[in-house]
């Protein structure tokens, strides 16, 4: 079998080339024909699942503008996306978190463009109580495992008038890796260092009284099924299967309602590095959200095919400006004016006309 | 003398008392573990057909893949060719390589070092996980051209076919009888001819079975053809040129998400997914039958 491999891939590989050769002749052939100054051709994308609907919802908003330009984005998650980049398979990459030193991505190869950013709520299950206020430490304790009920002294005097239950918490969490773990997890560690102390990162070792879902669906169905149940799930689902939202409280103190103005508020007072990369988990503002996680694509800084480059650049500038409008429909929060400007200049120095 | 001219009695009604209580309780637990291993089989094909039965309609299987979820509506063409296409060039990989590996093994090979190698390590393949294929043909065939095709899943399809092929080959070529070789030999015949004309089609429709088999794995596969053939929305017949998709990654990729328009096109997709392979194992049935010489 060793032999037949082998010959296998050989014949392959001599087939492929001159197939593939004739198919970019008759490619390039084709989009000399394109329309005026709008890009043409096929951009491949991959990453992050967690913009998917949004870039899905762009995607096809887009094809109405330019036709002639084909894109595609393939939810992978953040991690293969980024690999797929560094491998040079994709044109651009999707991705919730930063380019670690192991994803594969050579620095200096990428630049960040923030597209939207979305609130991941704290949803619960208490009947009859249905405006909870979480402070930051009473949130870190029940999520740490130090408050086991829910008519806990702690909550009590957060929210004053409120009957409590004596119901026991059973917290919902996530069972396979995941992004908002990571930035869940990310918000607790920034904001009650003291009692937070289960680190963070895309798994975390629960206390004893947490029940795993799948996905973000599997957390809702868990906090939906259980009563005194409570767990983080991102908004559109949360809204999706109807549950109920905590406020929590923001780095200036108010409580703040899980709303894509809170994030848009967030964004808004997150420090944008000089890489376009910002952290809006637990930013500044009286209207801010506190748990409200970005996301990112990454560019390439060479593109090899002009025609390639110039797609992306009209795709991303597409998704910054114009395309945040779809953002609120799809249950993300659009970037704010100044992000989005930056971004737009950003995209605009990285591929040059 | 009478007794031996009248058949011998069959019904049981001449058993005692307890081997006809055995019998039909026998009877009984047989039958209830047929309904039982029935039962799934039954409620699968139901479930796909009643979810997925209102999804389907000519625009489903000719119209492109709605770019967005929550567009309700029909399409799903591109992922009909591309399955069709992708599994077709992997069987004409996969198919004549593993005939010819078992007509080596059983033939030739017998019970040489080699072909002892190549049988155990066939069956060590069967084994193992689609990804790990997936994330092979990625590894050297997809990095290496620096590009997503339709043809890496045929690589990789045709990867996951091979040992199944080769062990069901060489399972009915082991049946052929020896005679009918020594038949052949004894006429004149050299061995290849024989192998030709009186082997292979002796075992033709054994053969064209398991083939079927490697093939309604194949179609149905999602890891890896999502790691090597990438997505797209158009219909992309060329498997060497730009981003192809299947069936099988459009179920997954729309039952994912909680849009009620893209689960509906995930259930019709999967109805269209059974019935291309019920309809290939019917035309690969005829096939067989035709073309075997008369069984005994």
């Amino acid at each position: 079998m060793k032999l037949n491999r082998r010959a296998i891939i050989g014949g392959i590989t001599a087939g492929t080339l001159a197939f593939g050769l004739a198919a970019c002749g008759g490619g390039n052939g084709d989009e000399e024909g394109g329309s005026g100054d709008l890009a043409s051709g096929e951009i491949n994308a991959s990453g992050a699942s967690f913009p998917d609907a949004f870039y899905a919802a762009a995607i096809e908003a887009y094809a109405e503008v330019n036709p002639d330009l084909m894109v595609t984005y393939n939810a992978t998650g953040s991690g293969t996306g980024k690999s797929e980049f560094g491998e040079g398979l994709n044109d651009f990459a999707g991705t919730d978190s930063l380019v670690k030193d192991d994803d594969g991505v050579e620095a200096g190869s990428f630049q960040y463009i923030p597209t939207v950013a979305a609130p991941i709520t704290v949803s619960y299950n208490l009947p009859g109580v249905d405006a909870l206020q979480l402070p930051q430490d009473v949130l870190a304790g029940i999520f740490v495992g130090s408050i086991t009920t829910w008519n806990a002294s702690e909550i009590a005097e957060a929210n004053p008038g409120v009957t409590l239950p004596d119901t026991a918490i059973t917290l919902a969490v996530r069972s396979d890796g995941s992004g908002t773990t990571t930035n869940f997890s990310k918000f607790l560690e920034a904001a009650s260092p003291d009692v937070w102390t289960l680190g963070s990162g895309d798994t975390i070792e629960w206390p004893g009284n947490a029940v795993a879902g799948e996905k973000n669906t599997g957390v809702a169905q868990v906090i939906q099924s259980t009563e005194g149940a409570i767990g983080y799930v991102d908004l559109a689902d949360a809204t999706e299967v109807g549950l109920v939202t905590a406020s929590i409280e923001n780095a200036d103190g108010a409580f703040i309602a899980p709303t894509l103005e809170g994030a848009t508020a967030a964004l808004a007072g997150a420090t944008v590095e000089a890489d376009l990369s910002y952290n809006p988990l637990n930013a500044a503002g009286a209207e801010a959200y506190p748990i409200t996680a970005p996301t990112y694509i990454l560019i390439r800084t060479e593109y090899e095919d002009a025609n390639v480059a110039a797609g992306v650049k009209e795709f991303v500038n597409y998704l910054i400006t114009d395309g945040q409008d779809l953002a609120a429909d799809n249950g993300y929060a659009a970037l704010p004016e100044s992000l989005q400007e930056q971004a737009v200049e950003a995209l605009n120095s990285t591929i040059a006309d | 003398m009478t007794s031996l001219n009248t058949a011998p009695d069959l019904t049981g009604r001449n058993l005692s008392k307890r081997r006809a209580f055995a019998n039909r309780t026998a009877t009984l637990l047989i039958g209830l573990c047929v309904l039982i291993a029935a039962l799934p089989l039954v409620l699968v094909a139901w479930e796909v057909v009643t979810r997925g039965g209102s999804a389907l309609s000519l625009g489903f299987l000719t119209e492109e893949i709605p770019r967005n979820y929550r567009t309700a509506g029909p399409g799903m063409g591109p992922a009909i060719l591309g399955t069709l296409a992708i599994t077709g060039m992997a069987a004409l990989i996969a198919i004549p390589v593993g005939v010819l590996g078992a007509v080596y093994l059983n033939e030739y090979g017998k019970n040489k070092p080699l072909a002892r190698f190549i049988r155990t390590m066939a069956d060590v393949m069967t084994g193992v996980p689609s990804i790990v294929m997936g994330l092979f043909i990625y590894v050297a065939y997809v990095v290496v051209i620096g590009e997503k095709v339709g043809f890496g899943g045929s690589l990789a399809l045709a990867c996951l076919m091979l040992p199944i092929v080769i062990r069901s080959a060489e399972e009915m070529l082991r049946l052929v009888p020896d005679e009918l070789r020594q038949a052949s030999a004894g006429l004149g015949a050299r061995k290849w001819r024989t192998t030709m004309s009186v082997v292979l089609p002796s075992a033709s429709s054994g053969i064209t079975s398991g083939a079927l088999l490697a093939v309604a794995r194949a179609a149905g596969e999602t890891a890896p053809i999502i790691v090597t053939v990438g997505l797209t929305y158009i219909y992309k017949p060329d498997l060497f040129y730009g981003e192809n998709t299947t069936l099988a990654a459009q179920i997954y990729r729309n039952a994912t998400q909680p849009f009620a328009a893209s689960q509906e096109r995930a259930w019709g997709a999967a109805l269209t997914l059974i019935a291309i392979v019920f309809l290939f194992t019917i035309v690969a049935r005829v096939i067989a039958a035709r073309f075997a010489i008369d069984k005994r």
